[in-house]
C-alpha cells in the first residue's frame, strides 16, 4: 500500500538538511557563529518547499512527531560538521509545551550521534497561543541545564510577542525578515529594530536580524547593536558538502565584497570586514569565514 | 499547457485512473488522498480544478469542507464533487455550497473530462 505522505515525512532518511551560517558583525569578529539547520521535504514533490512542508504538518497537527523526524535527520548529517561550530535547530513550540520527555529524547538523539549537546540551540518556533507556558518553561529549563541555549524564532511576527520573549527569556532573539528587508529607505523598520535591540539588551538577550538584502542593510543593522546576521547575501542555506568546501561560503563571504559595494555601505563596523580591494586568494589561516578553518 | 487539476479522492485505483485519462489529455495532474494535504496544496499552488470525492477517509462529507475551505480563502478554483450517492437533496446542499458540478459513481472518464475542461476552459 502506498505510503501516506505524513509516513513518508516521519522517514528521515525521506528529509534533506540544508544548513545557512549566522555570522557575528559586532566587533569586528567576522566570523561563523553557528550553522541553522533547514528541512527541506521529500525531493522532487511539491512539499521540498519547507513553507510547504510545515503548512501541511500544523495542519495535520503532527508538529512533535515531525520535528523528532526532523532532529533525526539533523543529527545525522551535523556529525561532518566541525566539532566546535553551533547548530541552531528549530522545534515548534507545541512539542516543547506538550512535551515533558523531549529533552531526555533530545538528549539521547544527540548522544547516539556522538554530538555534545552544549553545541545545539532550539529555536523556539511557531508560538501557538494554546501552548502550555509552564510545561514549554519547564522544557526549555532542562534544555538549559544540559547546555543548549534558546532562540525565539520570528520576533515581531505571529505569537512570538513581548509575553514569548519575557516567558522564555532566550539567548537570542532571532528578528524576522519582514523587518530588516529595506531598512535603509524606512525609519519605520528601524524603529522596530532598534526597539527590539534595546529589549535585548534589557534581557542580555542578542539580536540575530534575517533576511538583509544588501550590504548596506547589514552595515546599518550593525551600526544599530545588531550582533548577528543570518542572509543570503552572505551565504545561503547549502549542504553539508557545499559548506565544507570553500565555494559557497568563500563565494558569498563578505571577502567578496567589491570596493564599490564597500563604499555604498554605511560607515562603521561592517568595514571592519573588508579584508581588500579585491578578493584575495583563499587562504584557510586568514579567512575566518572559512568552515573549513575550523576543523579539527 | 492546460490548467493544473488537483483529485483528492482516497481510492488509489479510482485516482491512477482520474489521473492517467487526465494526463493524457495534457492535464498536469496532482493527486491526494487526504483533505489536510489538498488544503495545504490549494494554499500554495495554483488549481484551475479540484475533482474531490464527497466522502474522503475519516469525514463522512470531507469534500464539502475543502469547498468551504476554497470559499472562505477566496480561491478561484472550480469544483467538481464525485459520489457514490446520488440523493438529491445532497446535490442540492452541495451546489448551494458552491460546487460548481456534481457527478456520481461510477460515471464515464469522459463526463469528468467534459465537465473539467468545461470549468477550466480547456486551456491555461
Amino acid at each position: 500500500m502506498k505510503k501516506s505522505l505524513l509516513e513518508t515525512i516521519l522517514d528521515p532518511h525521506q528529509l534533506s538538511v540544508r544548513f545557512q551560517p549566522i555570522f557575528r558583525i559586532a566587533d569586528g569578529e567576522n566570523q561563523i557563529h553557528s550553522v541553522e539547520a533547514l528541512i527541506r521535504g521529500p525531493r522532487g514533490t511539491h512539499f521540498e518547499s519547507a513553507e510547504v512542508l510545515f503548512d501541511y504538518v500544523r495542519r495535520k497537527r503532527e508538529e512533535r512527531a515531525v520535528d523528532h523526524s526532523c532532529l533525526a535527520a539533523i543529527c545525522a548529517e551535523a556529525v561532518h560538521l566541525p566539532s566546535d561550530l553551533r547548530i541552531n535547530v528549530n522545534v515548534h513550540a507545541a512539542t516543547l509545551g506538550q512535551s515533558s520527555g523531549f529533552v531526555e529524547s533530545f538528549r539521547r538523539r544527540v548522544k547516539k550521534h556522538s554530538l555534545s549537546l552544549d553545541r545545539f540551540t532550539v529555536e523556539i518556533v511557531e508560538h501557538a497561543p494554546t501552548c502550555d507556558i509552564p510545561e514549554l518553561s519547564h522544557t526549555i529549563a532542562g534544555l538549559r541545564s544540559a547546555g543548549v541555549r534558546i532562540a525565539l524564532d520570528d520576533v515581531g511576527l505571529g505569537h512570538s510577542n513581548y509575553r514569548m520573549m519575557l516567558d522564555c527569556h532566550p539567548e537570542y532573539f532571532k528578528l524576522d525578515a519582514y523587518f530588516v528587508r529595506g531598512l535603509r529607505d524606512d525609519h519605520k523598520r528601524r524603529a522596530v529594530v532598534e526597539s527590539v535591540v534595546t529589549f535585548g539588551r534589557a534581557l542580555r538577550s542578542s539580536v540575530v536580524a534575517e533576511g538583509a538584502e544588501s550590504m548596506e542593510d547589514i552595515a546599518i543593522l550593525a551600526d544599530m547593536g545588531v550582533e548577528f546576521v543570518q542572509c543570503n547575501v552572505l551565504c545561503a542555506a547549502v549542504t553539508v558538502e557545499e559548506l565544507l568546501t570553500t565555494g559557497s561560503v568563500r563565494h558569498a563571504s563578505p571577502l567578496f565584497i567589491s570596493s564599490r559595494e564597500m563604499e555604498k555601505g554605511a560607515a562603521g563596523n561592517v568595514a571592519m570586514l573588508r579584508t581588500g580591494e579585491d578578493p584575495p586568494p583563499f587562504s584557510p589561516n586568514a579567512c575566518r569565514w572559512d568552515v573549513r578553518s575550523r576543523m579539527h | 499547457m492546460k490548467d493544473r487539476i488537483l483529485i483528492v479522492d482516497d481510492d488509489d485505483q479510482l485516482v491512477n485512473a482520474y489521473r492517467d485519462y487526465l494526463s493524457g489529455l495534457g492535464y498536469p495532474v496532482d493527486c491526494t488522498g487526504e483533505i489536510e494535504e489538498a488544503q495545504t496544496l490549494l494554499s500554495h499552488f495554483d488549481y484551475s480544478v479540484v475533482i474531490t470525492d464527497l466522502r474522503l477517509s475519516r469525514l463522512n462529507f470531507g469534500g464539502l469542507d475543502l469547498v468551504k475551505f476554497i470559499h472562505e480563502a477566496s480561491l478561484p478554483t472550480r469544483v467538481v464533487v464525485l459520489t457514490a450517492y446520488g440523493w438529491p437533496e445532497l446535490k442540492a446542499e452541495a451546489t448551494n455550497q458552491g460546487v460548481d458540478a456534481f457527478l456520481r459513481k461510477p460515471m464515464r472518464l469522459s463526463d469528468l473530462a467534459k465537465a473539467v475542461d468545461m470549468l477550466s476552459g480547456g486551456n491555461a
